[in-house]
């Protein structure tokens, strides 16, 4: 670009830093603007959807029984082959039918939260859930155990999710904690 | 001939053959549930329906047989309807609990429907249900009838092959339910042979339920540990564990049936009891130790021996490999011709019967013995000793209807197959066999001799306790057919008198221009292995001659006498089959330095100065050799428990520190050495083993052994068996249970479930006459022992003949028996 001698439109815009301004407003704009930073895990969590595939959990029925039949399906399906079954005999009641898992175990190191085996379940006994804090500084966390999958998960089906509610940090002995209130929650777009 | 077209190819077989099997040597696949070879047709599931050109409705492929010109269609639209037909019908009241069901992933109905079936049903109304929970039909069966598709091959199998019938059907059309009598609880044989044959999870194993699944099994293909019979079977394991033993269809001699002991006695190797260290005796106590330690043990302690007064006892149980190197050991390394195999028969009785059954001569099939026109079964309760040589009488007899013969103390399930049943005394084989040999030879004599035959005619029948007009029959028989086949049981190693006259019929009827076929039946899996690797005192491998050394009995004397220093028993219990009181056990404790190497801590290894742990056959490669000579692999599943070792490796590791060239590292090398030095194992090959066999069904020609290059055995004549003379109502004999088999099945849970205590077996007759009745308890009182057991009746045994199984440990029918005493004689008295 030549030179072209004296510009009064170029000296008014830099006597008055507009392009300074224009600049700094996407700076103060984003400065005044809704943060879209996620406070987690002090104040706030992700409460994911129900297509959602995190930690699997074992449900059971109206009646309180177990629906897992120990059929092996979900092991059969799995392609790394994390899931272990062994079956047994048990008409006390414990099951919907009389044979019911021994061990119903997962490795969480190895799986890869595909799916395949909640496709697999015939009875819908194994749902990937929406657990997702599956970090621990040991290998005790690796293995989940059936009687540790049977237990509820903190967030119920019956909540949709997409979005994220009030949460807190405990920090206990045992170990560090995240607490939710489900009641209190917002849409956010990420 | 007749010639055939289908699907438009061209083909010729042979008159009478059905559709479906023309169809499937044509190559072409028809479904079927409810046909299976060797039982009766019955074409009742409909699945194998096809179409016949010029014939409205379609046939039944599994019940009509081909006629000259057909044309059939086994793959036309209309036939897949029918089929997607039949399944979804079959759908409509079947339980469809395929997670819960044991059969899941292995069932034929899975399959069919995967493959022809209607992948949707219109059935909308409730399912009709038999009932609600499984139920139990006996110690190993449990079922469910819900699943059931009316195929009828339990009821049909239980009744043409096993011969029990104890299955029978309920109800009609399809509320038909094959079940026992009103659903009770069966008294049955316990083989599961029903439940091998049902194609859905109607029948169920009962050990097995809900353990796992067919897909999570790891399978070998080998042979049962048991009797003699050589049964092919798949043993199949889960986690180190062994979960099931089944049989293949067509496959092996035994095809889909097996026995109790085979199906469900497999469990032994799981027991926690089994020795997992090596043990040696110090300051009184064993002790573990490391293998090292154990071999350089057991090498100081032999090296300054003399050969002769070393002794080896084997089990008829190890594998061929490993018994060749145990003779290989003792004779060579050690220079000892003290060797054994059995702790109950004597050797000369051994040698006389492999002589009088032509061991020597090669490999004889079963089913040449089925062919003969007679067949005479003598010296065995092949029911209970040999059940799957039983099935085949019976399925070949049903159809063949040739002469069958027993010749027995004691009733057996077969004899319901036989023309002529005789009830001779006990031990008197001899007897028998010689009047059928004098009344062959009726006719054929001059006068002169007459009189004296008469006499020994007369001498015989009275001892054997026959009637005349039987053996008359039996003889009227036996010459006039061409071919005969005697199957001769171990009651002739138990009382060898007999096998001078096996020897002698044998020849006579040779003689007269028949085909004799002489097939023996023993009762431990390698026992003819055993025989034929030179684990005799008297002969060595492939019976060559070699130097004459004690045997069992010979081994104790000596051990008494103190002139035993060293015994080496591989697998056998001495202490507690040999008969006699305590005679074993002093004797072993007067052995320098006893070596047991075992799976379980016996009487023998609690007497031992080194405990070796061997392995079981699931956890070992090898072969048996089979009562008809059939070599065949068996394959290792599993890894022995803790530092147990494969026998083989045991007995190499013994040699190697002796002589470093002991012997070759693996065990398909041993049997290349085997091959080359014994002449009739030259053709043996690990190929030809264990293969499906579908050309000549179920007959492996190729595994049956040669005959042996120069035998150095003969027939000898034996002493007659004395009976006790005490006052004491009943002979006293004895055997294998029909669940158990030695002393292994007896570390079997599920065997043990079946059959715990002990029993006796009496004829009704005496029972009633007693005054007892099945089921009670009696004690059983003999000159110097007794005890109290169980009392089974059967109709039609031999008036004063008690039976005892050798099984048992809570009354060791050993115990019984007196060193060099005869027969013993035994009371019955009720307990109160």
């Amino acid at each position: 670009m030549s030179r072209k001698g004296f510009d009064l439109f170029d000296l008014i815009k830099k006597v008055l830093f507009t392009d300074f301004v224009k600049g700094l407003t996407v700076t103060l704009g984003y400065n005044i603007s809704k943060s879209i930073t996620m406070r987690y895990p002090d104040e706030e969590k992700w409460i994911p959807y129900r297509r959602f595939r995190g930690l699997h959990t074992l449900n059971r029925d109206e009646n309180g029984r177990e629906l897992c039949v120990a059929c092996e399906l979900c092991s059969k399906a799995c392609p790394t082959g994390c899931i272990t079954v062994i079956p047994e005999e048990n008409d006390s009641g414990r099951g919907i039918a009389d044979r019911v898992a021994k061990v119903w175990t997962v490795n969480l190191v190895r799986c890869l939260f595909c799916g395949y085996c909640e496709d697999a379940c015939p009875t819908r006994a194994l749902r990937l859930g929406r657990e997702y804090e599956l970090a621990c500084a040991d290998y005790s966390c690796t293995l989940m155990s059936r009687d540790q999958l049977l237990v509820p998960q903190p967030v119920p089906e019956s909540i949709p999710g997409g979005y994220v509610v009030k949460s807190k940090l405990e920090r206990t002995p045992q170990g560090i904690k995240v607490t939710v209130d489900l009641s209190k929650f917002k849409k956010r777009s990420i | 001939m007749v010639t055939v077209k289908i699907n438009g190819k061209e083909i010729t077989v042979e008159d009478n053959t059905l559709i479906l099997d023309a169809a499937r040597d044509a190559g072409y696949e028809i479904p079927t549930f409810c046909y299976q070879a060797d039982l009766m047709g019955i074409g009742s599931c409909r699945m194998c329906l096809v179409e016949i050109e010029g014939q409205k409705k379609l046939q039944p492929s599994c019940v009509t047989p081909v006629l000259h010109g057909m044309s059939i269609n086994t793959d036309s639209g209309t036939v897949q309807t029918a089929r997607a037909g039949v399944l979804e019908f079959l759908l409509a009241n079947h339980a469809m609990d395929c997670p819960v069901c044991d059969k899941g992933g292995e069932c034929e109905l899975q399959d069919m429907v995967h493959k022809h079936g209607p992948h949707k049903g219109r059935h909308a109304e409730p399912k009709f249900k038999f009932h609600d929970k499984d139920y139990v039909l006996s110690p190993v069966i449990i079922k469910n009838s819900n699943r059931c598709v009316q195929c009828m091959k339990c009821v049909r199998v239980c009744r043409e092959v096993v011969g029990q019938n104890v299955l029978g059907a309920l109800g009609r059309g399809d509320h038909q339910e094959p079940t026992s009598f009103f659903r009770a609880f069966m008294n049955c044989e316990m083989d599961g042979n029903c439940i091998e044959v049902c194609p859905v999870g109607c029948f169920m194993r009962l050990p097995y339920r809900y353990k796992s699944r067919p897909w999570d099994l790891k399978s070998s293909d080998t042979i049962c540990p048991y009797c003699a019979t050589g049964c092919r079977m798949v043993i199949e394991e889960r986690a180190g564990t062994l979960m099931r033993a089944k049989a293949q269809l067509g496959v092996g001699l035994n095809s889909e049936t097996l026995c109790a002991r085979g199906r469900f006695g497999q469990d032994f190797v799981n027991n926690p009891e089994r020795i997992n260290q090596p043990l040696v005796r110090r300051y009184g106590k064993l002790e573990p130790v490391t293998w090292e330690e154990a071999i350089s043990h057991i090498k100081e302690n032999l090296t300054a021996l003399d050969g002769d007064k070393i002794g080896g006892i084997a089990s008829p149980r190890l594998t061929n490999e490993e018994l060749y190197l145990f003779q290989k050991l003792m004779r060579e390394v050690l220079g000892s011709p003290n060797i054994d195999s059995s702790s109950r028969f004597s050797p000369d009785a051994v040698e006389g019967f492999v002589a009088a059954t032509g061991m020597g001569e090669g490999g004889v099939s079963v089913y040449d013995c089925m062919e003969a026109d007679t067949v005479l079964i003598i010296g065995t309760h092949l029911s209970d000793e040999n059940p799957v040589i039983d099935y085949i009488v019976r399925r070949i007899s049903a159809s063949r209807r040739m002469n069958v013969i027993i010749a027995s103390p004691r009733a057996m399930k077969l004899d319901s197959s036989a023309n002529i049943v005789l009830r001779h005394n006990v031990a008197s084989e001899n007897a028998v066999l010689t009047s059928l040999v004098i009344g062959l030879n009726e006719g054929k004599l001059a006068d002169t001799l007459k009189g004296m035959h008469e006499a020994q005619l007369d001498a015989n029948l009275k001892a054997s306790g026959v009637s005349a007009d039987l053996i008359s029959t039996v003889v009227n028989r036996l010459a006039a057919s061409s071919s005969i086949a005697i199957i001769a049981g171990t009651d002739f190693l138990r009382y060898p008198e007999g096998i001078s006259g096996l020897g002698l019929l044998k020849d006579l009827l040779k003689s007269r221009g028949k085909k004799v076929t002489v097939m023996p039946v023993l009762d431990r899996a390698n026992q003819r292995g055993a025989w034929e690797m030179g684990v005799h005192p008297g002969f060595g491998p492939g019976y060559s001659e070699t130097r004459k050394g004690l045997g069992t009995e010979g081994m104790l004397d000596a051990a008494m006498k103190g002139e035993l220093e060293a015994l080496y028993v591989v697998g056998s219990d001495v202490a507690s089959m040999y008969p006699g009181d305590d005679f074993a056990r002093t004797a072993l404790s007067k052995v320098g330095f006893l070596i047991v190497q075992d799976m379980f801590m016996t009487e023998t290894a609690r007497q031992a100065h080194v405990v070796l742990p061997g392995a079981a056959h699931a956890e070992k490669d090898g072969t048996y050799t089979n009562q008809e000579g059939r070599a065949q692999v068996i394959k290792k599943l599993l890894t022995a428990p803790g530092r147990a070792k494969q026998d083989i490796n045991i007995i190499r590791a013994i040699g190697e520190s002796f002589d470093r060239s002991f012997g070759p590292k693996h065990f398909a090398l041993v049997l290349d050495e085997i091959r080359k030095e014994v002449p009739s194992y030259a053709d043996v090959s690990l190929s030809f083993n264990n293969k499906r066999n579908t050309d000549n069904k179920l007959d492996n020609r190729g595994a049956l052994v040669k005959a042996a290059a120069a035998p150095a055995v003969k027939v000898k004549s034996f002493n007659p068996a004395s009976v006790e003379t005490s006052g004491a109502r009943f002979i006293l004999t004895t055997g294998n249970h029909l669940f158990h088999s030695g002393r292994s099945s007896m570390k079997s849970e599920t065997l043990l479930g079946l059959l715990k205590g002990a029993v006796v077996e009496i004829s009704e007759e005496d029972a009633a006459s007693l005054g007892l009745k099945s089921g009670e308890k009696v004690r059983v009182k003999g000159a110097n022992f007794e005890a109290q057991m169980t009392l089974l009746t059967k109709k039609g045994t031999k008036s004063g003949v008690a039976f005892i199984a050798e099984n048992f440990d809570d009354a060791p029918v050993n115990r019984y028996f007196r060193r060099g005493g005869g027969i013993p004689r035994v009371d019955i008295i009720k307990t109160i």
